[in-house]
């Protein structure tokens, strides 16, 4: 009997207790707001001493960067004006087939030290418009169907209607200029000055992005698709002596189509090929470029120029980075020290306050 | 029938009882309660209907639409869609579940059962379908879900006991009598439905559902048309560059780029671009903000109903949020109205002390014999050796009943008169227990009091009153009942005991009875009225206590005057007036009570710590001005130190504006000639109110009563109310209706442009509860009427201090943070659009890559600042409740306003400039470290992105102060996240699935491992980084806010306590005199007299004594003879509703 009485009054106080506890909000940290935390505040040791270490830190790699900018060698030479007749032969396009060549000799005062690229610089052209952008199929490029031209408006089909390949308005206007680099040895015998035409695209670019059709012959790969209006060739003859060069595989394309930021820029053409008597890099003396010029840029009053230049350990660095690190760590410690002034001021300001 | 007055639109009701074909013909509203919103099929398009109505849903619907058109879409679809049918969906689901529990609870009270004569027979029916016209009949205990009229009922004269609970929170019984023509009819209780469905007059008078807001999502409203503004200029200048870029350059580069279809001119180009900008640049005010503002309110709303230590344990109730949209205004109050019983005080009247004879009883001594405040250890006076003693009763001090033993004839007189004179009615329940109902709890106090020192009043008859006096049964005859009224302050009785004496006991405010005392009592006078003042200094209710001996011949003389003066037609009242003054005078004093109306804890310290936080508190209550005003006092509210209390009690519109005009020369005299204005435009008015509100010196209070409202609220003395209003330190409406409740509310909100709280608890304050920003209601009552119109909830007063200092603060500083970090983040994010448009031909080109732009809001950056909104913390909640002050910065709307706004905007824009012009220098004639082009577009927008994320990172790690696990876990997680999704984007592998959806394969690869991209991304950070902290830094040093201030004292003694705010004394001390209330009204005598309350037969009724009831608004004489204010709060209220 007595027993199961207490049973069920244990029972029951356990239902109240339950009952009391449902409503009673848990005692957690999350729920009481009481998570352990770290209340952060900017103290003035910490905060002083954070700029100045930053201001260090940006002044010295400013000067590093700037130091290291300085020592890349740069050649530029503008070549539209130079090559007048040329350019104004290109602004009528019904003079497609006329070649035009131009030669621009140049003197290396100094050596141009280690691994030396050569690369073409556009100034004004937009490769970043919305529409410019847009107009290119990843899936054609991919070599997987080739009939897709999806967003290439414009330049998609021709007019009767076969698509394009490389569709699309980046692969049409292609730099298609040739620049080749000889060296006056003895001022009467030009040497061609080697130069590779191997890596200079992105590996992905390459070897993911960019893909030919399967096919043994890539020429009837290419078949029931037409050139681009403004190529000469179709795009299966761009390097017919190196197969992993040709079609959409070629460097030159593939650089081209790696669309640029800004209408300014420049990119890599060609790498110099240390040889015979380049091993240590470009050495001082006569030089010539001798372009064959197709792209027509004083249409839409471009420029265009040849750079050759070094490397340094971050790369071909211009003077801006340098520069703005110096500036923001000289502005860093100009706050450090001005806000360590007006700390200090106060400070004894208010000590002034305590003993008065 | 008797209905023509009460309405001023619908001037007469004709119903035929019991006849429902006649009744139908006026298509009256049937009972059915509707508060829901939707049913099944109107759910999708009501909702969606109502969800597009919001600005901002609105505005993401156009962009949607704008995203469709291909020849303008910038941006992908989805980019838009996705987050906005996510809201949709989410706003939808919220809004059907409230609507399903709207509907259960509407069905709860329609499927009720009531008993209804049809077709001459009872027959149980619905309360929804009980028609108007229909006879009802109720048993005791039932619910009523319509207005009836009474027509009869079982109880002698057709009286009726009616419990108003879920209409005005009060839960004792009041009185209801039929018309005489119609109690003849029958047995049980009969009612006649008169108003149904939205007609009856608690739907009526609870005012009108508005849908709130806070000031901040108005002020958002406001920046997001801003901001549209902006950015609709921004397109401008942009389409304006587009046209001419078309036409000095792009027209030139058509060769590579032909004119796309439709597209053929450089005007009609820049207007397509306009539109493709406004596209591109909405992600200023993403979905996600409205989102995430939802979520952190929401996480708020949590913490209150988690919180423990707004839990209370007496009725198991914790805090409830109702509304989740309200919280960061719990910041922002300003102005609280509260009602007082329920809410300040807890309906509780206890007997705490007395003066008999010139001694004080009640105060406890020690062994010592000083005065000690009563405590838990001191023993409570033994009652059980008598039977009838009420066992809630408790009382400290032995003295009395020892002088009672030792047979104190005063103390016999002191207790044998609140033994006769009252109102109280006795009964017997079935276990033999002494049932008292009164109608003012003082009384009901006082009488228990008495009966538990053995002066048991047991029964009364119209001419006699029975007393059980220490043992022995006294039987009184009642020779006079001289009725309480507003004027005389006092009411007597006149009664003759066993021995024939005929003695005239007193009781009333001690101001007017100390004028009617025998010149003989002036030294017990001087020690009572010592006792007096130390009573109400302690803020208890007092009464004078007094009797005098009344000789046959001159009372038969009287009774006679009485007689005829009843008789009378002309001048009755004043002549009945007369004679009482007659007879009152002369009179021995006995002594004084003092009755305790119990506040709900806490409530001093509370309002002490709310008005240190510059909030003013306002008590707007249905009680008399008495009781108000002491109510006022003893919650510290109303103090000595005041320089004046006015007091505005006219009865006609041209006394309150003259006693308004009196009060404001008083408070403005010295003022206003500095500040020479006359005649002030409303406009200049608030300005120079804030000039004159710090002129002012000292405290001021408002009393106001409800007719005197009534006639202030009319709108050319309005102004001048509420000026003066706003200048006092405490303002008092008594005798409020709940509609004028809503109108102060309504008034303020207006006039002062102030957040306002409403605090009560029952029915009576859902209207405040309605109109003011903020509602309030005291839950665990019985009445429910309140918490359902509140959008807090919780059991006692004293929460509210910790709901506003510590949830409401907190809520605000979040959300205002969360707001700051979230434009100046968007601002950052997409006015690099703006800079790229000048070196991109305007052509529309994002600098983003479109998924970046998709999921930046959502994945990359919404929970660090989600975190922030939800968890951060300034101060603790321990200094918050410590230093009221830090209230403050809510109050004046400093930590998110247009000014606060313009400086995150500038930061956003200089952190995009620095976004944009560093990435753009550095990638002028730059190279890979391999010699390959970096410079390209793809590798500018992962730079970008990656600057972009680190920074806002960066910039909420600082903003963060309160570092919890939770933080940490969602800053790194983000940027953690950010990586791998860039990464996972970038992969060959999801290229080689979608290769046109994912072009940006390899890109993060060698974007990111080039030492130039880092050393970019890093200078960005410092450079957008940098000023922030200096700015902060130096704000905190030489302008540091109170919350700075405690934050590095805290920090500098960590371990000692923080120091505590000076808080002024809570003790009161008053030196104030009468602090006499009387809880009960006029009318009662006349029913004693006439005995028409008296039982034949004692049925014991439902309610305990425990249930102590208490009155308050009258709603008795509503039905039949009710007054004006009635009139004009149900045409006010027709008119709010049409």
């Amino acid at each position: 009997m007595k027993v199961p009485s207490t049973l069920r009054f244990w029972t029951k106080m356990k239902r109240i207790s339950e009952d009391y506890q449902s409503r009673l909000p848990d005692n957690t940290a999350l729920k009481q707001q009481q998570l352990p935390a770290y209340r952060l505040q900017l103290s003035a040791t910490g905060v002083l001493s954070g700029f100045f270490a930053a201001g260090a830190f940006c002044l010295g790699m400013g000067i590093i960067l700037i130091l290291s900018a300085k020592s890349i060698k740069e050649i530029e030479v503008k070549y539209t004006k130079i090559c007048a007749n040329c350019a104004e032969l290109r602004e009528d396009a019904t003079n497609f087939d006329k070649e035009c060549t131009c030669s621009i000799p140049f003197y290396l005062s100094e050596t141009m030290k280690g691994n030396v690229y050569m690369y073409y610089k556009l100034y004004g052209f937009y490769q970043n418009l919305y529409q410019y952008i847009l107009s290119r199929s990843n899936s054609q490029l991919l070599g997987t169907d080739l009939k897709d031209v999806g967003n290439c408006a414009p330049f998609s089909n021709s007019h009767d209607g076969t698509p394009i390949a490389p569709c699309g308005a980046i692969a049409n206007s292609i730099f298609n200029d040739t620049i080749i680099l000889s060296y006056n040895l003895n001022s009467s015998i030009p040497i061609e000055v080697p130069m590779l035409k191997s890596k200079i695209t992105w590996w992905t670019d390459k070897y993911v992005k960019f893909q030919n059709p399967s096919s043994i012959n890539l020429s009837s790969a290419f078949a029931g698709t037409t050139k681009p209006p403004y190529w000469s060739k179709p795009v299966y003859e761009l390097d017919e002596e190196d197969p992993g060069n040709n079609g959409f595989l070629n460097d030159d394309f593939i650089v081209w189509m790696r669309t640029a930021a800004f209408p300014t820029f420049k990119k890599l053409y060609r790498r110099l090929n240390r040889i015979q008597y380049f091993i240590e890099g470009l050495p001082a003396g006569n030089y010539s470029f001798n372009i064959t010029y197709n792209f027509p840029v004083t249409r839409f009053k471009g420029e265009k120029s040849v750079v050759l230049s070094t490397l340094t350990w971050s790369g071909g660095s211009s003077l801006f980075l340098g520069l703005a690190y110096t500036v923001t760590g000289a502005v860093t410690w100009l706050a450090a020290f001005s806000m360590m002034a007006i700390h200090l001021m106060l400070k004894k300001k208010k000590m002034l306050f305590i003993q008065d | 029938m008797f209905c023509s007055k009460k309405k001023s639109l619908e001037v007469e009701r004709t119903v035929k009882a019991n006849d429902r074909e006649y009744n139908e013909k006026f298509q009256y509203a049937d009972n059915r309660i509707h508060t829901s919103k939707y049913n099944v099929l109107t759910f999708l398009p009501i909702n969606l209907f109502e969800q597009f109505q919001r600005v901002a849903n609105a505005y993401f619907l156009f962009l949607l639409i704008l995203q469709l058109i291909p020849e303008i879409s910038s941006l992908t679809w989805f980019t838009t869609i996705v987050p906005l049918v996510l809201v949709i969906t989410m706003t939808a689901v919220k809004d059907a579940t409230d609507d399903y529990f709207r509907h259960k609870s509407d069905n709860q009270v329609n499927n009720r059962l009531s008993e209804v004569l049809i077709n001459s027979k009872l027959q149980n029916e619905k309360w929804m379908n009980v028609k108007v016209g229909d006879i009802v009949k109720l048993e005791n205990n039932q619910f009523v879900a319509a207005d009836l009229l009474l027509l009869s009922s079982s109880e002698p004269h057709s009286l009726c006991y009616i419990e108003t609970a879920e209409l005005d929170g009060e839960t004792n019984l009041k009185v209801r009598h039929a018309l005489s023509v119609t109690s003849e009819l029958g047995a049980d209780i009969n009612r006649l439905a008169k108003f149904d469905g939205p007609d009856t007059k608690l739907i009526q008078n609870s005012g009108k559902t508005k849908l709130k807001r806070t000031s901040i999502d108005r002020l958002l409203n406001t920046l997001v048309l801003w901001i549209f503004g902006f950015l609709v200029c921004l397109g401008i200048i942009l389409a304006i560059g587009n046209s001419i870029w078309e036409n000095q350059v792009g027209d030139q580069f058509r060769t590579f780029l032909f004119w796309k279809e439709g597209r053929k001119n450089p005007v009609f180009s820049g207007f397509l671009t306009f539109w493709s900008y406004i596209i591109i640049l909405n992600t200023v005010v993403p979905i996600s903000l409205y989102v995430s503002m939802e979520v952190i309110r929401l996480g708020h709303s949590y913490f209150i109903n988690w919180d423990r230590r707004m839990y209370y344990s007496g009725k198991s109730t914790p805090a409830e949020a109702r509304t989740t949209t309200l919280n960061e205004e719990l910041g922002q109050i300003e102005y609280i109205f509260s009602d007082k019983t329920g809410t300040l005080t807890q309906n509780i009247m206890t007997f705490k002390k007395c003066s008999i004879n010139g001694k004080i009883y009640g105060e406890v001594h020690d062994d010592m014999g000083q005065k000690t405040h009563m405590t838990k250890k001191n023993e409570p006076v033994d009652f059980s050796v008598n039977p009838q003693a009420d066992r809630t009763f408790q009382f400290f001090d032995h003295r009395l009943m020892e002088s009672i033993k030792l047979g104190d004839s005063k103390v016999y007189e002191f207790l044998r008169l609140l033994a006769l004179c009252h109102t109280v009615m006795s009964e017997e329940n079935s276990a033999g227990q002494l049932i008292y109902q009164v109608q003012s709890p003082d009384e009901g106090a006082l009488v228990t009091a008495a009966r538990n020192f053995g002066f048991i009043f047991k029964s009364r008859t119209p001419e006699t009153i029975t007393v059980e006096e220490l043992g022995t049964l006294v039987t009184y005859q009642l020779l006079a009942f001289l009725d309480f009224n507003n004027i005389r302050k006092r009411m007597s009785v006149i009664v003759r005991n066993p021995e024939g004496q005929i003695k005239l006991y007193c009781k009333g405010a001690d101001t007017i009875l100390f004028e009617k005392l025998h010149p003989s009592n002036e030294d017990l006078l001087n020690l009572t009225t010592d006792h007096l003042s130390e009573f109400a200094g302690e803020g208890l209710r007092t009464l004078a206590i007094a009797y005098r001996d009344l000789d046959d011949k001159y009372f038969k003389e009287w009774h006679k005057m009485l007689e005829d003066a009843n008789a009378l037609m002309d001048e009755r009242d004043e002549r009945i007036a007369g004679l009482y003054e007659e007879i009152e005078r002369d009179l021995m004093l006995l002594g004084a009570t003092a009755v305790e109306d119990k506040l709900q804890e806490g409530v001093i310290e509370t309002i002490t710590n709310l008005s240190l936080a510059h909030i003013k508190i306002w008590v707007l209550t249905g009680d008399k001005q008495e009781t108000a005003i002491n109510i006022g006092y003893a919650c510290n509210m109303l103090t000595d130190d005041m320089k004046d209390v006015f007091i505005i009690s006219g009865n006609t519109a041209v006394e309150v504006r003259e006693e308004l005009r009196k009060a404001k020369e008083n408070l403005f005299g010295q003022n206003r000639s500095s500040s020479n204005g006359h005649v002030v435009f409303e406009k200049q008015q608030l300005e120079l109110d804030s000039v004159v509100e710090e002129t002012i010196t000292g405290d001021y209070a408002l009393i106001i009563n409800g007719h005197s409202l009534a006639h202030a609220l009319e709108s050319d003395v309005k102004n001048d109310l509420i000026e003066l209003a706003c200048m006092c330190k405490t303002v008092v409406c008594c005798r409020v209706t709940p509609l004028q409740k809503a109108q102060v509310v309504e008034l303020v909100k207006n006039y002062r442009h102030a957040v306002t709280l409403a605090i009560g608890d029952g029915a009576n304050d859902v209207s405040m509860i309605k109109s003011a920003h903020i509602g309030v209601g005291i839950s665990g009552q019985e009445g429910l009427q309140a918490v359902l119109a509140s959008d807090y909830s919780f059991a006692q007063f004293r929460y509210l201090q910790r709901l506003l200092l510590v949830h409401g603060r907190w809520s605000y500083f979040r959300m205002c943070k969360f707001l700051r970090y979230f434009f100046y983040k968007n601002f950052a994010f997409t006015l690099v659009h703006f800079w790229f448009g000048f070196f991109c031909g305007f052509s529309a080109q994002t600098v983003y890559d479109q998924w970046f732009i998709a999921l930046f809001n959502i994945v990359y950056t919404s929970l660090p600042v989600l975190a922030m909104g939800i968890f951060d913390q300034d101060v603790s909640d321990q200094s918050s409740m410590d230093y009221p002050q830090l209230y403050e910065p809510g109050q004046l709307n400093l930590l998110f306003n247009k000014h606060k706004f313009f400086i995150c905007m500038a930061h956003g824009i200089y952190t995009s400039l620095v976004l944009f012009f560093i990435p753009y220098g550095a990638f002028y004639n730059v190279a890979g470290e391999d010699g390959q082009l970096i410079a390209d577009y793809q590798s500018f927008a992962v730079t970008m992105a990656t600057s972009l994320v680190i920074v806002v990172s960066v910039q909420i790690a600082l903003d963060t102060s309160y570092w919890t696990v939770i933080n940490h876990v969602f800053i790194w997680g983000s940027i953690a996240t950010y990586f791998s999704v860039l990464f996972t984007m970038h992969s060959n592998g999801i290229f080689g699935i979608f290769p046109s959806q994912f072009p940006f394969v390899g890109n993060a690869r060698h974007s990111l491992t080039q030492k130039c991209i880092w050393l970019v991304i890093l200078l960005t950070t410092v450079a957008s980084v940098m000023p922030v902290v200096v700015f902060r830094f130096l704000k905190v040093d030489l302008f540091p806010t109170l919350s700075d201030q405690i934050r590095q004292r805290q920090k500098s003694q960590k371990k000692a306590r923080p120091l505590r705010s000076q808080r002024p004394q809570t003790r009161r001390s008053s030196s104030r005199r009468s602090g006499y209330a009387f809880a009960h009204q006029e009318g009662y005598g006349e029913l004693i007299t006439s005995g028409r309350n008296m039982r034949a037969k004692n049925p014991p009724p439902a309610s305990g004594l425990e249930k102590t009831p208490y009155n308050s608004t009258s709603w008795i004489e509503n039905l039949c003879k009710k007054t004006t204010d009635t009139v004009s709060s149900f045409s006010q209220d027709k008119t709010v509703k049409l």
